[in-house]
């Protein structure tokens, strides 16, 4: 190596030219994210891939960085009866090779993303729609199997594609080359590599500040970070909780966090001993120490959630049920209580990277456990292994995983139902509930009946109740107007560059 | 030579198979391409749809079967990922990687040959206790350290060169390095034990004896005769970077065909990982050839027939 470097400097000494910026004047915006999506395919079910499809793309309904939902194409909607939603679109508003967006565009969408052969991955976002009808061109009526009170909020996932684009060149050319009404414009897509965009001037919300937006893959953080020091980028994803420090020591970027509506959470085999019985589950809530993991792991980014699946923002979301305090006198008690072995292992099951420090806290939850005499070790998976073991509800006697709530409890209280087959816990009462507050439109109902489930939790622990996970992003100074979402989607059009 | 070269071609295809239906096996049983390719929120017709799509519902041999078929007739699947075909993706991939190792390769070699033959030279001389020193510590520090050190270094603190991605030649700089320095202790070891041996032969002495220029006597005369050992091992390293240098290319950013195949094995993306070890077999075979015409070439008692 000595000689590589040598002669690396060497060489550089001699031919080195700094490639100078292709124009003056021209703004360009260089995003460094962690991870790319295989390609730009709308309803592809994950978060990277909805925040590169919403650059180019608008949903009916937006969410804002915050989690609020505000109109977007759709200027206004209500309810026609229990399951007709009307929906009153913008007027003006351009594809960007100029045609007009209309109606039947949304009734396109619609159509295509309800077709199971599609695969849309997003589909159960709105899974209770059976189609769209016309009214005129900027109304469209959308119709439901049952009454489906999360509507528009699920429709903010479903990016509105171009009827007339799809008939011109098919389905393949879109996802390499995405057309839509969004901020920018696709230019170049290379996969794992970069995606290269271009100001949408006729943006309906105004045009993006920069005049080019670049979003490059770089998935080892510690280059992520390099790039962002070295001024190659602006702005970074996925920024690690134990290098904030070593950003705004730079001086030269920050970091900007927010907490998310997902919810880490260990949850229990409750079919089988041990964890069948409550008490076990309760004096585990005791045993960990969250607030030392938040600050040391989480370096106090993120929330302590309050013994219930839902983070503080989120409707639903129940003020009067508090976090167990730690105590591990108490848990100790409870498990004596409960007379059980807990001498053989005890295995918590986490994938490595999938949620923020997720194989960090699971090894701290360990440790905690051992001090009450559980023991508790951690078995890392890989991501497939995990979602085949999670199918066939196999997941060992504890499994750490993370619930969207998107900011209606009913996208995350759905995985504890029966029919979800997502979870093993069973009570009836809460099955009821979900019941109920799906059935209606009416929100003071529906919010009281997920604040009871809530208490339900709360007593019964089907699962122990962590932290709602921050995104952190970290941003050079030359850069304003840059706000940290919520939702991880990347929101860039009123970002400008000094 | 056409003989030598059918027979080794006959090889591929046999060893292709094996190994396509060893990974068809282990990554359909132990993961789910529904599972990491549907959101949970999927319906049951969804599930359905693309349980047929796939040939889920036959049995695995049945499945691999239908996936030969496929593939005989020149269609290596479509990706459930990238929704288009696995080949395109993977050639895709093909040109950065072997841009990558072609770069890393030449500069493994230019270095690795010249320090060896300083070594040879100056046998335990302070240039050969210096470099083989140097040899023994690089090839102890691993490429994650190494390309993480040299982006600090060239990128962040003199700015000279990009820390990652793909581009103009400068990008190519320090992952090439990165991955050369990898290469390099072995190759700077095999040409100063080859160049030792081939100093001690008799028509060195002579050539010496002639009064010929000691540059003369070391590159004309010495260095051909030292060099197929480690046109070998150069040989071998091609295969082995193609597919495998995915720390250089993580770090780098880099979009080789390293990454594309790990993400792929993770997404159980089966067309994908089969198509990218064909590339990747396609490319060892090539340079295997490559190899062995070179050796020919600069020694004629190797015959290749």
């Amino acid at each position: 190596m000595g000689i590589a470097a040598c002669s690396l400097a060497f060489v550089l000494g001699g031919v080195i030219l700094v490639s100078a910026p292709a124009s003056a004047q021209q703004k360009v915006l260089t995003v460094g994210a962690a991870t790319f999506p295989s390609s730009l395919q709308t309803g592809v079910a994950s978060f990277t891939s909805e925040s590169l499809i919403l650059q180019t793309y608008d949903p009916l309904v937006m969410r804002d960085n915050e989690g609020n939902f505000v109109p977007a194409l759709a200027e206004s909607w209500e309810s026609k009866s229990d399951t007709v939603w009307r929906f009153h679109l913008r007027k003006g508003v351009k594809w960007h090779d100029g045609k007009e967006f209309t109606a039947e565009d949304v009734k396109f969408t619609i159509d295509r993303v309800i077709d199971p052969q599609t695969a849309y991955g997003y589909l159960g976002r709105i899974g209770q729609v059976n189609g769209a009808t016309v009214v005129d061109p900027y109304t469209v009526d959308i119709s439901t199997k049952a009454v489906f009170p999360i509507l528009s909020k699920g429709l903010a996932d479903i990016a509105i594609e171009a009827k007339h684009y799809y008939d011109e060149v098919g389905v393949e050319v879109p996802k390499r080359k995405p057309m839509g009404t969004g901020p920018f414009i696709a230019v170049n897509w290379v996969p794992g590599d970069r995606y290269e965009l271009t100001a949408n001037k006729n943006y309906w919300r105004g045009a993006p500040k920069v005049d080019k937006l670049v979003i490059r893959q770089i998935p080892e953080a510690a280059t992520r970070i390099a790039a962002l020091i070295s001024g190659e980028v602006q702005i970074i994803e996925e920024v690690p909780v134990d290098v904030i420090a070593e950003i705004e020591s730079s001086k030269r970027a920050r970091v900007i966090s927010i907490p998310t509506s997902a919810a880490m959470v260990l949850t229990y085999d409750t079919r089988r001993p041990p964890f069948d019985n409550p008490k076990v589950r309760e004096a585990l809530d005791y045993a960990v120490d969250k607030e030392v993991i938040r600050n040391e792991i989480l370096k106090g980014k993120g929330e302590i959630l309050q013994g219930q699946l839902l983070t503080a923002r989120t409707f639903g979301y129940n003020p009067n049920v508090k976090a167990r305090p730690f105590d591990p006198a108490k848990a100790k008690q409870l498990l004596k209580e409960a007379n059980f072995d807990f001498s053989k292992p005890v295995a918590i099951m986490t994938q490595s990277g999938k949620y923020l420090s997720d194989v960090d806290i699971s090894n701290a939850v360990a440790g905690m456990l051992r001090n009450v005499d559980i023991q508790a070790n951690v078995s890392v998976v890989e991501s497939a292994v995990y979602l085949k073991q999670w199918s066939a509800l196999e997941m060992g006697p504890i499994y750490m995983v993370g619930w969207y709530s998107l900011n209606d409890a009913d996208f995350a209280t759905i995985w504890y139902t029966e029919g979800a087959k997502r979870s093993v816990w069973k009570n009836a009462e809460y099955e009821k509930l979900f019941v109920e507050a799906r059935s209606t439109n009416d929100q003071a109902t529906r919010d009281k009946a997920y604040q009871r489930m809530m208490e339900i939790m709360h007593a019964e622990n089907p699962s122990m109740f962590l932290f709602g996970i921050p995104s952190v992003y970290a941003a050079s100074n030359k850069v304003k107007n840059f706000g940290a979402a919520a939702d991880k989607i990347l929101r860039l059009e009123a970002v400008s560059i000094d | 030579m056409l003989k030598f070269t059918l027979r080794r071609l006959a090889y591929v295809p046999v060893s292709l198979l094996f190994v396509s239906a060893v990974l068809f096996t282990v990554l359909r049983l132990t993961g789910n391409p529904i599972d990491t390719y549907l959101d949970i929120n999927r319906t049951d017709e969804q599930v359905a749809a693309l349980t047929k799509r796939l040939h889920l519902d036959q049995s695995l041999p049945v499945q691999f079967l239908i996936y030969l078929k496929d593939v005989l007739s020149g269609d290596f699947g479509q990706s459930l990922q990238f929704g288009e075909p696995a080949i395109h993706v993977v050639l895709e991939r093909a040109g950065a990687s072997i841009q990558l190792v072609t770069a890393a390769l030449l500069i493994a070699a230019i270095i690795g040959i010249l320090a060896g033959m300083a070594c040879a030279v100056f046998k335990d001389k302070l240039p050969d206790f210096l470099i083989s020193t140097l040899a023994v510590a690089a090839q102890s520090m691993p490429s994650f350290w190494l390309g993480i050190l040299l982006i600090q270094f060239f990128a962040v603190q003199l700015r000279w060169l990009p820390t990652s991605g793909r581009g103009g030649w400068e990008n190519l700089v320090l992952p090439a390095f990165t991955l050369a320095a990898y290469l390099l202790p072995n190759i700077i070891l095999i040409t100063r034990t080859s160049m030792l041996e081939t100093l001690r032969e008799q028509f060195v002495v002579t050539a010496i004896a002639k009064g010929l220029s000691g540059r003369q006597v070391l590159f004309r005369h010495a260095l051909p005769n030292a060099l197929n050992p480690i046109i070998s091992f150069i040989g071998l390293q091609i295969g082995r970077l193609m597919g495998g240098a995915i720390i250089t290319e993580t770090i780098f950013a880099w979009p080789g065909i390293g990454r594309l195949m790990i993400g792929s094995i993770f997404q159980r993306d089966v067309p994908v990982v089969i198509a990218g070890v064909l590339i990747v077999s396609v490319v060892i075979v090539v340079a295997n050839l490559a190899v062995d015409i070179l050796l020919s070439i600069n020694d004629p008692r190797i015959r290749l027939d």
